[in-house]
């Protein structure tokens, strides 16, 4: 009995961090978005803020515009789109817009987004924002990676030119990364650290990463 | 003394509750190896899910995209709303095999209770058929009959998400309030040290003089000789009085629409297929409850071998067993007031 009963209480100590600490368990993306993003500097060489274009896949699209009026059928002006906008603004800041900048390797804040609108193109609906950042700065490396940690949504930088940055200082240099690469080396660095109880950062490594180097 | 076919029996019964437990909580545990359990970052991409988990998140993914072309498809060419419905299917069937706390939540409350195999299977049908239910009326009532925006929908939807939450945390406060008494009752009357002195050493030979030796009439394994423990008797939850019980098992469950549903109705409807959207939601819901059945089955099984051979020993077998449900019984409020504030999030509500 004894026995059993370290086993049972074992078991149970081992399910509660199952239960509690299980974070989001998320089945498979059910939003896909491309996105195109721009990194805005400042004349004086610091980055400003980040400026994305989101592009929804067609369910979601007509999920969105559901009960959407609009004078023309099928036709979305930007100003019937505003109310939708807004919404999608005022929910994304519950997920920080799922971009995450670091300066330097420190964690940089944005604001509330500004310019944003929906345009609604070719059956999709495409989100334009800029999120800018709280204090503008100037990095050696900055790095920004747009990703859903719970993955509901499925982030691919757009097939053509998904990054630019503009004017941004002549020295700098931009390079990306996409989910998809490195998966192999990515898989077993993620056992190591999930075994060793470090990975803080885990989920990172498997975002849209974007990262300029300015020396 | 133990005999060694004894310390056998036991140590499959072990590992047979054991399963029970991990598929109880099989949600939980098929995240766990892809994400930081402690609440840090987590991963933002599918490939790191390896193995059969990353093959099912793929394959529903894949199924899941091709819901939308073939439902354009059927604009034009009604066969499509086959290929629909046999995509639907398929989603279902995988969907249901990935994390999600439905199938978590039905099958700790067939372990924590006395239930049935068969009762398991009704269970995780009924839960099915409520889930689509809910999610045809959601669409139908919001987006057809009232043309709400994709805003108010995703409202109703995260009201009902919260509800079903605290409904799951109060079933499973409630399954803890019976399954407690009966567990502490067994601890305390027999051996309180027991608990204590779970030290290294084995104390096999120490239990001839339990009093709770119900292994002649095996499936028994409450504890009578506590009169404090007001637990419902098996026969009580065997009998007509369980299907209420059960009833609340689908309510907690089916409550809850799946996104996935939601999403493929709302294009259904605008697509002019609301029709092959409901039919799709459907047999997706017969997919899932074929695999909640499933889980639910071999839940049960585990628990049932778990006890023959528990009940194999001494009064031990009684307690270890009790000690099963509580453990069970505990999941499900865990995973209840997890869900609700937010420590286990569930398939996200489409709100953007």
């Amino acid at each position: 009995v004894n026995n059993a009963l370290r086993r049972l209480i074992g078991l149970l100590l081992l399910a509660s961090p199952l239960a509690l600490g299980a974070g989001t368990a998320q089945a498979h993306p059910h939003v896909w978005i491309t996105a195109s993003s721009q990194l805005i500097y400042a004349p004086d060489g610091s980055i400003t803020g980040v400026r994305h274009a989101w592009t929804f896949d067609d369910m979601f699209t007509t999920y969105a515009l559901q009960g959407i009026e609009s004078k023309t059928k099928g036709v979305y002006s930007r100003e019937e789109l505003g109310p939708l906008a807004q919404t999608n603004v005022e929910s994304l800041k519950e997920f920080a817009f799922f971009t995450f900048a670091k300066a330097d390797g420190k964690k940089e804040k944005f604001l509330e987004p500004v310019d944003y609108y929906l345009e609604y193109k070719d059956d999709a609906l495409t989100l334009y924002f800029t999120l800018p950042l709280k204090t503008p700065v100037k990095a050696k490396e900055l790095s920004v990676e747009v990703y859903d940690p719970s993955f509901f949504i499925d982030f691919k930088l757009a097939d053509k030119d998904p990054i630019k940055l503009v004017g941004a200082p002549a020295a700098c240099q931009m390079k990306f990364q996409r989910p998809n690469d490195g998966t192999a080396g990515a898989q077993k660095l993620g056992e190591q650290n999930f075994l060793s109880g470090d990975n803080s950062n885990y989920g990172a490594m498997f975002a849209n990463k974007i990262t300029v180097d300015c020396p | 003394m133990r005999s060694a076919s004894q310390s056998f029996a036991r140590a499959v019964a072990i590992g047979a509750a054991a399963l029970a437990v991990m598929l109880a909580l099989d949600g939980a545990a098929q995240v766990l190896p892809a994400q930081n359990a402690f609440g840090g970052p987590r991963p933002g991409a599918e490939p790191q899910i390896g193995g059969i988990v990353g093959w099912l998140l793929a394959k529903q993914s894949e199924f899941y995209r091709e819901m939308s072309s073939t439902i354009r498809a059927a604009k034009s060419d009604g066969s499509a709303v086959w290929t629909l419905l046999a995509i639907s299917f398929a989603y279902g069937i995988f969907h249901a095999a990935g994390p999600g706390h439905g199938k978590a939540v039905i099958s700790s409350y067939l372990v924590a209770n006395q239930e049935t195999a068969r009762r398991g299977i009704a269970l995780s049908f009924a839960s099915a058929l409520m889930q689509s239910l809910v999610a045809v009326v959601i669409v139908a009532v919001c987006a057809w009959l009232l043309n709400a925006t994709a805003k108010t929908m995703c409202g109703a939807e995260k009201a009902i998400e919260i509800a079903s939450y605290a409904l799951i945390a109060a079933f499973g406060f409630r399954l803890v309030w019976t399954k407690g008494g009966g567990f502490i009752g067994a601890l305390q009357a027999p051996r309180p040290a027991v608990v204590l002195a779970a030290a290294a050493h084995h104390h096999g030979h120490d239990h001839g003089h339990y009093h709770h030796d119900h292994h002649h009439h095996d499936d028994h394994v409450h504890d009578e000789h506590c009169g404090h423990v007001h637990g419902p008797e098996p026969s009580e939850l065997a009998g007509p009085r369980g299907w209420r019980r059960g009833f609340s098992a689908i309510l907690t469950v089916g409550i809850r629409p799946c996104s996935g549903a939601i999403l493929v109705l709302v294009f259904a409807l605008a697509q002019g297929l609301f029709w092959a959207g409901i039919a799709a939601t459907f047999v997706m819901g017969l997919g899932t409850a074929i695999t909640v059945a499933t889980i639910a089955v071999i839940a049960v099984s585990a628990k049932d071998l778990a006890r023959r051979l528990s009940g194999a020993r001494e009064g031990g077998g009684a307690l270890f067993m009790r000690g099963v449900e509580f453990a069970a019984a505990g999941l499900v409020l865990l995973f209840g007031v997890g869900l609700l504030l937010g420590y286990i999030a569930a398939e996200r509500v489409t709100c953007l």
